[in-house]
């Protein structure tokens, strides 16, 4: 499992660099998608893998080794939201760079050929 | 506190002189005759205790941790060098008066002045190393400011530009060396710093302390090979001219050596590094002020030979030759600055200053015409006037120096006595002869007070050239005293000495000019030649322009080849330096590495991760072209992830995850219709082909290191045990004090709630930067027109506006079903947000829920429809919800806990019974809001776009030829 | 200390929020409402940040540390907010930089943008929570809010060259942030805290695993905080930013490389400072390198670049450099050198900044290119008419801050840059302090520090020089341009500021010599952050027990 995982991380990170490194907008906002993802991932991950194990303490007293980390999962729901934020952001720059510069490049120029 | 007065008064009347209106010329000379007049009295009553020889001290703490403090120290040498400081100062002033044109705006001129004034007397007058570097700079400045008093003219800023660049550079260097004495010394106070001179040059830094300071001195008294800048300089007005040149400017050079001399002087280096600039120097300036047409110009560089003299006295560094240096100082000084005031005067009646020109001057200005003939030929070195003293003086240190064994400085000497006599009478000339009639104007006598100051100052020159001993004797004692101390030598100022080689080597010099010059002018033809022979070739001026010319452009390639402006470059920098970072830091502790052990992978887990992978690969590989594909992939990837977050026990993650891919997704379908057709195939040539696949395999390459370090770290952290975190502290206390079971809303709510605060102020920020954005914009015209899915005229639904289509429509249908579903979608988020605090949920999740709901509506019945039915102001929603956050944050503030404490509230309602209220629900609510609020204003912001674009002349409505384009 | 007092800790970072939500309920067309409302809170703002500038000085709280527990939960585990002579100082320029911008931005850009304002009060917010949280993740977050604001106040005003140099500002911070996401993940990953304080103590004791997470993790954040604070080769976007961004934001942005500066001190000498000396000596080391080839490449670009944004932005790069370097050789005395220096380049760059706008409109480019070819040609034209060209007072105060920024920025005497300069070198050459027969001899990086910035000064008398003869001298009849009293307020604000910093040396130094101290000694703020207790009894716990 860990290792699958990892591997994935690793996946998802390399097409998202791979993507933001392309002239066009449109790449480049899809590989920060996939960074993001990789990056939740892997805040996740670092709480450890635990199936069935839902931060969910329903009754009193709790037993900790019974439940995941919390803390990570916190941490990947603000990185979520800020993420989420960020890519509408960017989403609208690009399309506004499309509009005045007339090009989908990332430098708002076409490179002289 | 007198010296303080002294120091401190120039620059106030600066200030005072800048307020006074434009054409207030007599106003201004008054006022700063009246500070040089204060400043005269001052140094006056100084007088008696410099006579015995005592040092005045008056000190400030600045900085006292740092060793800078205000210091302001005088003994004889700064007394004689305020002396001449002042003294020239009020002439030229008087001059400047009737030099300076009606149109002239003169507050500047004499602000400047002044200031120029108080630096030097800073200089001067300093008793710490890095004020006197302060002032030192200071100087420079004001001396570019008014050698660039004319800045109208291109010589006049580039002569400023030149010296105040070769100044300040000295300056820096003279910083340098300044430190590194104080590093030695271990003090900056020029006390200390004057008793242990034996610390100084005993250590190893002694040379590029040394060789540091004589570059600060050297750039600013134009020492050779730095002395262009000096005839550059003389675009100034002349009155500045002859307060610069004659008597300060260049002098605290030659100040700086002088102070310095009982600490850095007496090694061979010293001897040779400041002789040798000397010697070079006067050899050089006298040789070429021979060949000047230009009075001012002749006179530059005389001056330039003359600090060559007074250098090469220094760099001798006997105490004779201590004595011959401060007293030609002084006598330099004197005639110089009558000269240039005479050649002002000479410019300023005859509208020139051409010396092939100007001819026959005496029958038309008979005064001046003496008093610039005697001070010429004090420059020249004539007996009975105060050049020949101190020249005579020279000459026998050159004796002293080069014993019979070396005789090479001796002949330096006579050929710069020679030189010089040769260009006085270069200088004299223009008084002889028939008078010119081809002058702008016709010359005449300059009025009596215009003339007064070189009058004063020629007297001087016959004063003391004729009893030396009584008029300047006890003024040269005390300097001399000052800097030689105990080592002071005997020395007779008297003008016969009885027949000795001096003497004879005075004579042979005047002789050999006078001969000189008739030989140049016969045979050579003086008066024609137009450039200096031999030396010709090196122009100071294309010389600085180009160097600077150079730095420019040499910088900026290299700017462009050190940086970049694009941003892929950039991008790729950042995660290369980032990899090596992680990649550094990671490899210190290898033996880590070697104790995992693996782990089996789990089946179906391992599956669904193949399919995420593949859909992230694809979407990598298909982004390009095939833009709607790319994005139905990442959304696959983003499925995964969700399900994955729900497989590891997350589930409000999974949740979460879903609601956001799902708006991102609307978003982005959104945007594509606005980006432009990408053509499969883009012709290139060879070369540039090559280049891309060299591009793409670096990139691809960096990529997949890029992975592999994530995956690797990733891997690592997971085989390592996890150790003691605070996770289990929120676990505990989730429940019993956050009033709430589902511990990471609680975490979000209540423990970490100011995270969440800033996390929706970020939505907020963002929300507001897109509506910002779109309000105005509209989108490329070329992606205006429709889609030809929309306009083939056989689909009826084409004629139809989106609100028709939505009401009547083919859409018709599907908005019931949608407008039914509404209020379930709502029941949900309300749901969704109640149960947050105790299972998976929570305000974030509702208000996404609640907006897709409501987006729904948009994309079936179009904008128009959907908002003419419902208004809801996301400002509003975005706003209050930051304050409902805010405000349930500040209650507990209230109650007297900090910020954000959460309370539960109990009471019991009818029906509902008991119910308790955590403080942390109006915070989700606020979060709640938020977030409904900014998605609402960036979709519509969004969803605007398409209205407007559909607002187009009919014309450019019809269907674009389908061009390779998009598949969607 | 009174519960009271401990809420001003909150109040930089509420107050902005608070007035950002109340200006985006009022509609654009009450400008000058807007404003009014939005330079109240601001200078509301410098009001906390003075006073907590005072108390932090005059240890009001312990040592000088004041901790706020938001959430009323212990500092491991709730978000602690700490305000110290460090964090107070830089409050206290943030917020003056932030006044004299907005009271520039009065007269133009503040109606270039529908939500300026909102948006300037939180990027406050943004930039004052960066400097006073004590938790990493919510550095984070505060970067984010930060970061979004500087995004939206750089895209004001629809132009395509701010379109495009916010494209790379964009996506370098975007990739930048999920670095420092990374890098924080690694580092809970290693420490299982998120709390610097509490970080620095576990860091201490540490098993190998552990470590090489830790130090990975340091790493990768390391980076994010360069790229913010424009090191080289990972701040290009600076310049191009800087010269597209309006005068008013990039003030503002001048101060939002200082925060990546801080952030890097903060968490250096808090939790790197006991590690083992040889990884302190190689990060060092790499953190001198880096700041001395930025210096370089600052230099360079400074002397190459012609116009006047460019030329902003490198001498933004170049303090940047310097401190960094400064930061890197960590001596006590080098670190209270370059907070003078930080504060007095700052205030500079600002003033520089704004002024930039004003110049331009003077500027005739005709007459500069002409002036060009002069010098290039090394001609003379006729000195015929030699009486000087009047200058008005308008041009006369251009010229005069020009003068006073040029000065500072190139560190001549007798301002704060010279000041700031002098003091760097004196405690690279003599950290111990001067006294007679010291055989301390400084290393190669000390003298390459020295060299450079002493050449980086040169290159700035050189290029600044150039460009103010051509913009001030070099046109013959230059219209004196239409000042506004709200934009030579700021400036000369900023300079006045600059110029008394500079009479009170003295003082100042003083004041960083005892900032620098109490970040050499961390275990003073630790103690202090942990041992903070929370109020007692949690009126949550009451009822649910039932």
């Amino acid at each position: 499992m860990e290792a699958v995982i990892a591997i994935a991380i690793g996946v998802l990170f390399a097409s998202g660099v791979w993507l933001i490194l392309r002239p066009r907008t449109f790449q480049v906002i899809i590989g920060l998608l996939l960074i993001s993802y990789a990056v939740n991932l892997f805040i996740f991950i670092m709480g450890r893998l635990t199936v069935n194990k839902p931060p969910l303490t329903l009754e009193n007293p709790v037993d900790t080794g019974l439940f995941a980390d919390p803390v990570t999962q916190a941490l990947v729901l603000t990185a979520i939201v800020i993420g989420f934020a960020t890519t509408a952001l960017y989403l609208v720059l690009l399309l506004t760079s499309r509009g005045l510069t007339g090009t989908d490049h990332v430098d708002g120029k076409e490179p002289r050929q | 506190m007198l010296l303080l007065i002294l120091t401190l008064i120039p620059f106030i009347g600066c200030l005072l002189a800048a307020l006074l209106p434009v054409n207030a010329r007599n106003r201004e000379a008054w006022l700063a005759a009246a500070i040089g007049l204060i400043g005269l009295i001052i140094i006056g009553i100084q007088f008696p205790q410099i006579n015995n020889g005592e040092v005045i001290r008056y000190q400030i703490d600045w900085m006292p941790e740092y060793g800078l403090n205000l210091v302001l120290r005088m003994d004889g040498l700064a007394w004689l060098f305020c002396m001449l400081i002042i003294g020239i100062f009020l002439l030229v002033v008087v001059y400047a008066r009737y030099y300076m044109s009606p149109e002239d705006p003169v507050p500047r001129f004499f602000a400047f002045l002044l200031a120029f004034m108080g630096s030097m007397l800073g200089v001067v007058l300093s008793g710490n190393l890095i004020q006197l570097v302060m002032f030192w700079e200071l100087t420079s400045l004001s001396s570019f400011l008014l050698i660039g008093y004319w800045h109208h003219r291109a010589d006049a800023r580039r002569g400023a530009r030149m010296a105040f660049t070769v100044t300040a550079t000295g300056g820096l260097c003279l910083l340098a060396g300044v430190l590194m004495m104080g590093h030695i010394i271990g003090s900056y106070d020029l006390d200390v710093v004057l008793a242990s001179g034996e610390t100084l040059r005993d250590h190893a830094w002694y040379l590029p302390t040394l060789i540091l300071v004589a570059l600060g001195a050297l750039t600013k008294s134009a020492q050779f090979p730095f002395h262009f800048w000096l005839p550059h300089a003389m675009a100034a007005p002349t009155p500045v001219s002859a307060y610069l040149h004659s008597a300060t400017m260049v002098k605290a050079g030659i100040f700086l050596l002088m102070r310095l001399w009982p600490v850095l002087s007496g090694t061979p280096e010293w001897t040779w590094i400041i002789g040798g600039a000397g010697v070079c120097t006067l050899l050089i300036g006298s040789f070429i002020a021979i060949f000047q047409h230009d009075l001012k110009g002749l006179l530059a560089y005389s001056t330039i030979s003359h600090l060559g003299l007074i250098t090469a006295l220094l760099g001798i560094g006997t105490p004779l030759a201590m004595v011959a240096a401060i007293f030609h100082t002084l006598n330099h000084a004197t005639f110089k600055a009558s000269l240039f005031m005479a050649a002002g005067i000479i410019d300023h009646e005859s509208g020139t200053r051409d010396i092939r020109k100007l001819r026959g001057l005496y029958k038309l200005m008979p005064h001046t015409a003496t008093l610039a003939i005697v001070a010429s030929a004090a420059m020249a070195g004539v007996p009975f006037l105060n050049g020949f003293l101190s020249k005579e003086m020279f000459f026998a240190e050159t004796l002293l120096v080069g014993s019979s064994s070396n005789w090479w400085m001796p002949l330096a000497a006579v050929t710069m006595g020679v030189f010089s006599v040769a260009y006085s009478l270069r200088f004299i000339n223009v008084f002889f002869g028939k008078p010119p009639t081809d002058l702008p104007k016709t010359p005449h006598e300059p009025p009596r007070w215009m003339r007064f100051p070189v009058e004063v100052l020629v007297v001087c020159c016959l004063i003391v050239g004729i009893i030396p001993s009584w008029s300047v004797g006890p003024l040269l004692h005390n300097s001399v005293q000052s800097v030689l101390g105990d080592q002071t030598p005997y020395y007779s100022l008297a003008l016969w000495h009885g027949f000795n080689v001096p003497l004879l080597m005075s004579f042979v010099a005047l002789g050999g000019g006078v001969l000189l010059y008739l030989i140049l002018r016969t045979r050579f033809g003086l008066t024609q030649r137009t450039r200096t022979p031999m030396l010709y070739r090196f122009s100071g001026k294309e010389a600085y322009e180009s160097t600077m010319l150079e730095l420019r452009s040499a910088a900026s390639r290299l700017e462009r080849l050190l940086g970049t402006r694009r941003l892929q470059p950039q991008l790729v920098l950042l995660v290369s330096v980032c990899l090596a970072a992680a990649v550094t830091a990671a490899a210190t502790a290898p033996q880590v590495w070697a104790t995992l052990e693996p782990t089996t992978p789990h089946m179906p887990f391992a599956v669904l991760w193949l399919i995420g992978c593949s859909c992230a690969v694809a979407a990598a590989w298909q982004a390009k072209y095939h833009r709607l594909a790319a994005l139905s992939l990442v959304g696959g990837a983003g499925l995964v992830v969700c399900l994955t977050f729900l497989w590891l026990s997350a589930p409000d993650l999974a949740l979460t995850q879903l609601m956001v891919e799902t708006v991102t997704t609307v978003l982005i379908l959104l945007g594509l219709r606005w980006l432009p057709p990408r053509l499969l195939s883009i012709e290139q040539d060879k070369a540039e082909a090559i280049l891309t696949r060299t591009r793409r395999s670096r990139d691809f390459i960096l990529a997949v290191c890029a992975g592999l370090a994530m995956a690797a770290i990733s891997y690592l952290v997971l085989m390592l045990p996890a150790g003691a975190g605070i996770g289990g502290f929120f676990l505990e206390r989730a429940l019993s004090e956050g009033g709430g079971s589902n511990v990471v809303n609680v975490l979000l709510v209540d423990f970490r709630g100011f995270d969440t605060m800033g996390e929706i102020a970020v939505l907020g920020i963002v929300a507001l930067t897109v509506y910002g954005l779109l309000r105005r914009f509209r989108p490329a015209s070329e992606s205006m027109a429709l889609p030809p899915q929309q306009t083939n005229l056989t689909d009826p639904a084409a004629q139809q506006t989106p609100t028709e289509q939505a009401e009547s429509g083919y859409l018709m249908i599907p908005g019931v079903y949608l407008r039914l579903l509404l209020p379930m979608i709502l029941v949900c988020a309300v749901y969704f947000f109640m149960r947050g605090h105790n299972l998976p949920g929570g305000g974030f999740v509702a208000g996404l829920l609640f907006s897709v709901g409501i987006i729904i509506q948009y994309m079936l019945a179009g904008t128009l429809w959907v908002e003419s039915r419902l208004h809801l102001q996301p400002h509003r929603w975005l706003a209050l919800g930051l304050v409902i956050a805010v405000i349930t944050g500040l209650g507990a503030v209230v109650v007297g806990y900090p910020f954000l404490t959460s309370h539960t509230a109990h009471f019991s309602l009818p029906l509902l019974g008991e119910l308790h209220l955590p403080s942390a629900f109006f915070f989700d609510l606020g979060v709640f809001s938020v977030v409904v609020g900014a998605t609402m204003l960036i979709l519509t912001a969004l969803a605007h776009q398409s209205i407007r674009s559909h607002r187009l002349p009919l014309a450019a409505a019809e269907p674009v030829v389908p061009t390779g384009k998009e598949e969607n | 200390m009174s519960f009271w007092a401990d809420q001003l800790i909150l109040l930089p970072i509420l107050l902005p929020l608070l007035f950002a939500a109340a200006l985006v309920l009022l509609s654009g067309r009450q400008q000058q409402l807007k404003f009014a409302i939005n330079l109240t809170g601001t200078l509301a703002l410098l009001i906390t940040a003075i006073t907590l500038f005072w108390m932090t000085d005059r240890e009001v709280w312990p040592n000088g540390v004041g901790v706020y527990l938001a959430a009323n939960w212990q500092a491991p585990f709730g978000i602690a907010l700490v305000v110290d002579r460090l964090s107070a100082l830089m409050l206290t320029l943030a917020s003056v930089i932030a006044v004299a911008a907005l009271i520039f931005s009065y007269r133009r850009w503040s109606r270039a943008g529908v939500h300026f304002h909102s948006l300037f009060q939180f990027l406050l917010a943004g930039i004052n929570g960066s400097f006073i949280t004590g938790d990493l993740f919510n550095l984070f977050v505060f970067f984010e809010i930060m970061l979004a604001a500087s995004y939206g106040l750089l895209l004001l005003g629809l132009q395509p060259n701010r379109i495009r140099a916010s494209m790379q500002y964009v996506v370098v911070n975007l990739v930048a942030s999920s670095f420092f996401l990374i890098g924080v993940a690694l580092i809970y990953a290693a420490a299982g805290t998120l709390n610097m304080a509490d970080l620095a103590v576990r860091a201490a004791a540490m098993n190998d695993s552990e470590r090489l997470l830790l130090e990975t993790g340091a790493a990768v954040l390391a980076i994010a905080f360069l790229t913010k604070s424009a090191m080289w080769p990972l701040g290009f976007w600076l310049p191009t930013t800087y010269a597209a961004a309006a005068p008013p934001v990039a003030a503002m942005l001048v101060l939002m490389t200082k925060v990546g500066v801080y952030v890097l001190l903060r968490l250096w000498l808090l939790v790197f400072a006991d590690q083992p000396e040889s990884l302190n000596a190689i990060s060092g080391t790499a953190l001198v390198v880096g700041g001395l080839l930025t210096l370089t490449y600052g230099t360079i670009g400074l002397l190459g670049s012609q116009e006047l944004g460019r030329m902003a932005g490198f001498s933004a790069i170049i303090s940047s450099g310097t401190l960094l370097a400064a930061i890197g050789y960590g001596e006590p005395k080098v670190i209270s050198a370059a907070l003078f220096y930080l504060v007095s380049s700052t205030l500079a760059v600002g003033a520089f900044m704004l002024l930039m706008e004003l110049v331009e409109r003077i500027r005739k480019p005709s007459a500069a290119m002409l002036a060009l070819t002069m010098e290039a040609f090394a001609i003379d034209d006729a000195p015929e008419e030699s009486a000087g060209v009047v200058i008005p007072a308008a041009m006369a105060f251009l010229g005069l801050s020009f003068f006073a920024c040029a000065l500072i920025i190139a560190g001549l005497p007798p301002l704060s840059g010279f000041i700031a300069k002098f003091s760097l070198f004196h405690a690279l050459l003599n950290p111990a302090g001067l006294f007679i027969g010291n055989l301390y001899s400084a290393g190669p990086l000390a003298w390459g520090m020295l060299a450079l910035i002493i050449l980086s000064g040169l290159a700035a008398i050189i290029s600044l020089m150039r460009f103010g003869v051509r913009a001030f001298w070099a046109v013959p009849d230059a219209k004196p341009p239409r000042l506004h009293l709200t934009e030579a307020l700021p400036i000369s604000m900023l300079l006045l500021l600059c110029i008394s910093i500079s009479i009170a040396a003295g003082p100042t130094s003083r004041y960083m010599e005892r900032t620098s101290a109490a970040l050499h000694e961390p275990q003073l703020y630790i103690e202090r952050v942990l041992s903070s207790p929370a109020r007692p009894g949690v009126p949550g716990t009451a009822g649910v027990e039932q």
